[in-house]
């Protein structure tokens, strides 16, 4: 894919937020089942006797279903050439089937790198929303991408 | 229902697990990736070799699902668990590559007794992921929630 972002477009403030991804059981389940086995992510009835009172995805799920809304809307398109992390991770709410999800990009730091004139890096905040807009996991990371001009 | 085999009382700071993985394959890297993070060097081998990396690597998502889901099968399962509030410090130092055979190495700093809920306590592990060659790929620091023994029939 062509590359249209780069390094010097994340100014802090930048802000992207993607369309809406409907959460359901059924990808729930399957993704449960294969990483997070705990009982109210992977069986619907046991998960009403639980502190949650129903099924809930896991917050890994909500992770990765926050970093594919990202890539489909705007990193493919950019010069990214990774992350080394996060500072902090936060699940506020439960992700339940039917939520419809969408990814707020915000960017709060943009630092060109020490040693590589072609690279910086971008502290962003990622922060998963639900329909009713409250914020349920919350990212605070960083990404590192090339430069569109070398530093000078 | 699972017998609830560990309570907060069983996590003391200082307790070091070390729980061996799978080995990563090809196949499992580019089908995760594919669905949750489709960037080239995760799911394209021939743009992967392009990359910086030289060649294709997991998803940072994805080494971390899996050991969560070692955590599942280790003691998770049997732990009187209300879930975890959050991450902190969660760093991807080096690449997985397929062929990887990973280990998680979990480490408890902290255990402290809930002041607003007697019956439950909060426990930070470092988790360290180390491949074959013992290279400290992936690290972090994650809350649990957990009953206190006498009190583990309600969680």
């Amino acid at each position: 894919m062509e590359i249209k972002y780069y390094w010097e477009d994340f100014v802090p403030g930048w802000q992207y937020v993607s369309p809406a991804h409907v959460m359901t059981e059924r990808e729930m389940l399957g993704f449960a089942r294969e990483y997070d086995t705990q009982v109210y992510h992977t069986d619907p009835e046991g998960a009403k006797a639980t502190a949650f009172g129903g099924l809930i995805a896991s917050g890994w799920q909500t992770c990765s279903i926050g970093m594919r809304l990202m890539c489909d809307g705007y990193l493919l398109e950019t010069s990214c050439m990774g992350s080394p992390g996060l500072d902090e991770l936060r699940w506020f709410k439960p992700v339940r089937p039917g939520d419809a999800l969408r990814l707020r990009s915000t960017v709060v730091e943009q630092t060109p790198s020490a040693k590589n004139p072609t690279r910086g890096t971008v502290k962003f905040t990622w922060e998963v929303l639900n329909q009713a807009n409250d914020v349920v996991c919350l990212m605070v990371g960083r990404q590192h991408y090339r430069r569109r001009a070398p530093a000078q | 229902m699972t017998k609830r085999k560990y309570c907060f009382e069983d996590f003391a700071p200082g307790d070091v697990w070390d729980i061996p993985g799978p080995v990563l394959t090809q196949q499992e890297i580019v089908e995760f990736a594919s669905q949750f993070d489709p960037q080239s060097f995760h799911v394209d081998e021939e743009a992967a070799l392009r990359s910086p990396y030289g060649g294709l690597i997991a998803s940072g998502w994805h080494t971390v699902s899996i050991c969560m889901r070692l955590v599942c099968d280790r003691y998770l399962l049997k732990t009187a668990s209300f879930g975890s509030p959050g991450v902190e410090h969660l760093r991807w130092l080096a690449p997985v590559r397929p062929g990887d055979r990973l280990l998680l190495r979990l480490t408890v700093i902290e255990a402290k007794i809930s002041r607003s809920k007697p019956d439950r306590g909060s426990v930070l592990h470092r988790w360290e992921v180390f491949n074959q060659k013992d290279e400290l790929v992936m690290t972090m620091e994650g809350w649990g929630i957990f009953a206190r023994r006498q009190h583990a029939a309600g969680a």
